[in-house]
């Protein structure tokens, strides 16, 4: 009894402590809102790369009815890199990530103007198969959403409904079965998110039966076994704990090597561990700095991106 | 016993309490259980126990129930009884009694003053007999509203406590010492129907023993939060019990009364029996059983025991048609309006429309069978085939109804993450969202077989023949209708001869007999018995549907949740 009124306290008098820091956190933050009518230069989100880009964005608008969530985003992906989208809440980093595979069509409410390249070949024009685009970039969203199927059916939906593996009865009689295959690449996927150890005994188990940070991982190894070209993930690991984060932090920097992975992340030390370049967006839907990861998180151009990476701005 | 610890005083009185009340609340469910069995019959009215005609129980019962209350809520008020009353007993309760002091003051008027119809419509006649209809009513309103002021305005301990005893006493009494005996009349007056004490007195104790019971499970909680608590546990629990009462009785009254039409002449003999597939002519081990009234022709020279298996294939073809044209249809048109269609006019349109069309009573779809499907298929003539097509149609609605809920519920999570799988749309359909929605729409086909396979009207327009038919029709065992497709070049390519012939069915069976005044075979079963055997088989029939039905919802359910 008297332990945890102890403990609690403490935690009432850290918590005045923070709010104290947050008070000169916030009169700082009222500096910057009072400079926040910078203006954002177009070199501190010019990002010079080698090569060719993966991803190009040209003078992205979005809307949510009259609602506008992003404003004229002009970015270039490099490929085979980790490209992390740090912001605060609400600025439109989802948005952003789904106008990449065009999930933003299925938002009733949602209008997109301005141009996404893929290879040069232009996302947003009439006639592109939307099937084989979503095929190409796959995505992991920020709430995992796995199937109420088993955890195999799960990783194995993707290549089964293309047809890549035919498994089942009818298969069998034409002696076209898949098993073996779809075994193989359960068990690959699996591994690569982390999620093997724990899950080998139970691979007919309902996959909403397992634990939401489980969930997580079974959804980027289902995006996994459709083998994309461009990794989208929202937040893979905020459900994590340590281990598990870790374990995907390197998965991430691993596919880096084959894919091209944007990642969303709240966590600026994991943007700074895995990623090659970082674009911070602003509250009001604006990309405010894009450049190589070190040089954003060390020496940030924008008055307003060192506050924010720093803490004292939400 | 009597040791007074340091809670002493709170633990006697709430001792007192609960030895008050809860054998007082199991006298209450007991009259309510009683009152019940004698309100249908299953216990005479007459009858006696403990050497006093069970009415008198009962009467005592109610009488010592409001006692019991009364005398709690008044000891509650002035403190002798511990107690956490609230400032008042809450409208709910307030309007429950209240109407029931409203009957109860009807009840009186018409019995007391006499209440007469003061004028006959269309014959300008005005009679004036006792007080007017309009003063009745009004007196009686006005008896409502003073028992619902009486349940509302005091404190909870007396407002929950005396209007309900107000009503159980006098109850009680009357009933001991008359004139509310069973040989006692109620006739209203302003209508010809008279109802026999008999009906009317196992009822009001019936009633009254539930808001006793209600009341005393208040009490034994000591009002209160915790007190409204317990009362509406027994409430419902008591409701509960009595709906499925009613629905197990009507069950039973079926049984009871079919059973022995079902078993005349059956036998068992163990295994050793043949049976013969249909189509294939192969013959496999079957037991040796007979069960004339269910495997026998109505009619014809040489059955002794006529039977009802010609109704029974017709009443499962029926269904099977109408599920074959119904579930694909309407799942399609599910599907086609929540996936592919934006929700707006059009598909709010097409609600207001199968919701139109569900409530169509039935014989609508049959005339459109006989005067549209008829002339067009069959002949010309009542058929297999438009029977199964109207009550197809009558299917529809609900599926498509059904389906669409069903659908619409599954989450728009599995479509997202299907899609951003680059899985096209109607492979996501199929191998997510119709899965998921598969046990709510097996349970709309449920509901809508019961309906159809009930269905009399439409089928005497499109589908009856004879009712006992004795040469064996194709329908009835002859040559069945899977045998009968026969397969031609030309045009319409496929043709069925026993489709296009009339049959029978249970429910229309039922009502052939009963408008036919005879049993086929009235030396051996009476019009009534063939009638009631005939209910059986057809309750058997649509609960061996429900079977099915159930079976498959758990199995799309089981695969779902992999249990
Ligand atoms: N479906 C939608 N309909 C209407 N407005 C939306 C919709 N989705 C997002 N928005 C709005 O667009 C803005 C950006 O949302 P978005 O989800 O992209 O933020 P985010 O950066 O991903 O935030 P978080 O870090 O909390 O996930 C928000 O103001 C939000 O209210
Ligand atoms: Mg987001």
């Amino acid at each position: 009894m008297s332990e945890a009124n102890t403990t609690q306290t403490e935690d009432a008098s850290q918590r005045t402590t923070d709010d104290a820091g947050g008070a000169i956190g916030g009169s700082a933050g009222r500096t910057t809102t009072g400079e926040s009518e910078e203006r954002i230069e177009d070199h501190w989100r010019n990002y010079e790369f080698a090569g060719e880009p993966k991803l190009s964005v040209e003078d992205l608008d979005v809307y949510y009815g009259e609602e506008q969530a992003l404003q004229s985003v002009s970015m270039e992906i490099p490929e085979e890199s980790v490209t992390a989208l740090i912001g605060p809440s609400g600025c439109g980093k989802s948005t952003y990530l789904r106008c990449l595979n065009r999930m933003n069509d299925r938002i009733k409410s949602a209008r997109v103007d301005g141009s996404v390249q893929l290879e040069g070949e232009e996302l947003y024009q009439d006639g592109v198969d939307l099937v084989e685009l979503r095929r190409r970039i796959g995505m992991v969203f920020q709430s995992p959403n796995p199937f109420p199927k088993s955890i195999r059916d799960n990783v194995s939906y993707g290549p089964r409904k293309h047809g890549d593996i035919s498994t089942g009865l009818l298969p069998k009689l034409l002696g076209r079965d898949d098993t073996e295959q779809r075994e193989e690449l359960v068990e690959r996927c699996l591994r690569q998110a982390a999620l093997w150890e724990e899950v080998q005994d139970r691979l007919d188990d309902n996959a909403l039966g397992l634990s939401g940070g489980q969930q997580q991982r079974l959804c980027i190894a289902r995006c996994l076994a459709v083998d994309p070209d461009v990794i989208l993930m929202d937040e893979p690991a905020s459900a994590l704990d340590p281990i598990a984060t870790a374990k995907i932090e390197d998965l991430i920097e691993e596919l880096a090597e084959e894919y091209t992975v944007v990642v969303v992340t709240h966590n600026m030390q994991q943007a700074a561990r895995i990623s090659d370049q970082t674009a911070v967006f602003l509250t009001g839907g604006e990309l405010v700095e894009y450049g190589e990861t070190d040089q954003v998180f060390e020496d940030p151009e924008s008055q307003r991106v060192e506050d924010y990476i720093s803490g004292k701005f939400g | 016993m009597s040791t007074i610890d340091d809670t002493g005083v709170v633990a006697g009185v709430a001792r007192l309490r609960n030895a008050t009340t809860l054998p007082t609340m199991a006298l209450s469910l007991l009259t309510v259980l009683m009152g019940w069995l004698v309100l249908f019959q299953q216990v005479g009215e007459t009858n006696e126990y403990l050497g006093l005609p069970i009415v008198e129980l009962f009467a005592i019962s109610v009488l010592v129930q409001g006692l019991a209350i009364g005398g709690l809520g008044v000891a509650s008020y002035v403190g002798a009884l511990q107690s956490t009353s609230d400032r008042t007993a809450g409208l709910f309760t307030g309007a429950f009694v209240g109407s029931l002091w409203a009957v109860v003051t009807a009840v009186l008027v018409t019995v007391v003053a006499g209440l007469r119809m003061v004028y006959w419509p269309g014959s300008s006649v005005w009679i004036f007999s006792g007080i007017p209809v309009p003063l009745g009513i009004l007196l009686s309103l006005l008896g409502g509203v003073v028992g619902f002021l009486a349940v509302v305005l005091p404190r909870e301990d007396l407002g929950a406590t005396l209007p309900v005893s107000a009503l159980l006493v006098p109850l009680g009494m009357f009933a001991l010492v008359g004139p509310l005996t069973v040989p006692w009349t109620y006739e209203p007056g302003w209508t010809t129907v008279v109802f026999p004490g008999s009906e009317v007195l196992p009822f009001a104790f019936f009633v009254t023993s539930l808001l006793g019971c209600w009341t005393l499970a208040k009490i034994s909680e000591g009002f209160g939060a915790t007190g409204r608590q317990r009362g509406a546990y027994y409430l419902i629990g008591v409701s509960v019990a009595a709906t499925l009462g009613v629905l197990g009785m009507l069950v039973y009254f079926i049984v009871d009364k079919g059973f022995a039409t079902l078993s005349t002449g059956a036998s068992f003999d163990g295994w050793g029996g043949r049976l013969v597939l249909p189509v294939v002519d192969w013959a496999v081990p079957w037991f040796d059983a007979n069960l004339p009234f269910v495997f026998n022709q109505p009619g014809g020279l040489f059955v002794d025991v006529p039977g009802v298996w010609p109704a029974i294939l017709g009443t499962i073809w029926l269904v099977i048609g109408a599920l074959v044209v119904a579930v694909p249809l309407g799942i399609g048109a599910a599907i086609f309006l929540t996936e592919y269609v934006e929700r707006g006019r059009i598909t709010q349109l097409v609600e207001v429309v199968t919701n139109g069309l569900w409530s169509t009573p039935s014989i609508v779809f049959g005339l459109f069978g006989m005067a549209f499907l008829m002339p067009r298929l069959s002949n010309g003539g009542r058929s297999m085939i438009v029977a199964q097509l109207v009550l197809g149609f009558m299917l529809l609605p609900l599926v498509l109804i059904t389906s669409r809920e069903a659908i619409i519920s599954v989450p728009d999570e599995y479509r997202d993450a299907s899609a951003a799988l680059g899985v096209s749309r109607w492979k996501t359909v199929r191998s997510v969202v119709l899965p998921a929605a598969m046990p709510g729409v097996i349970t709309g086909v449920i509901l809508g077989v019961g309906r159809i396979a009930g269905e009399t009207a439409p089928l005497l327009l499109v589908f009856g023949g004879q009712p006992y038919p004795s040469t064996k029709s194709p329908v009835s065992g002859g040559k069945g209708i899977l045998e009968s497709f026969s397969f031609s070049l030309q045009p319409p390519f496929i043709t069925n001869s026993a489709l296009t012939e009339r049959g029978t069915a249970l429910p229309f069976q039922l009502y052939t007999s009963i408008t036919a005044g005879s049993s086929p075979k009235p030396e051996v079963f009476s019009l009534s018995e063939f009638g009631w055997g005939t209910a059986l088989v057809l309750l058997l029939v649509v609960m061996g549907f429900f079977a099915i039905g159930v079976a498959s919802r758990l199995y799309f359910r089981r695969k779902l949740n992999y249990e």
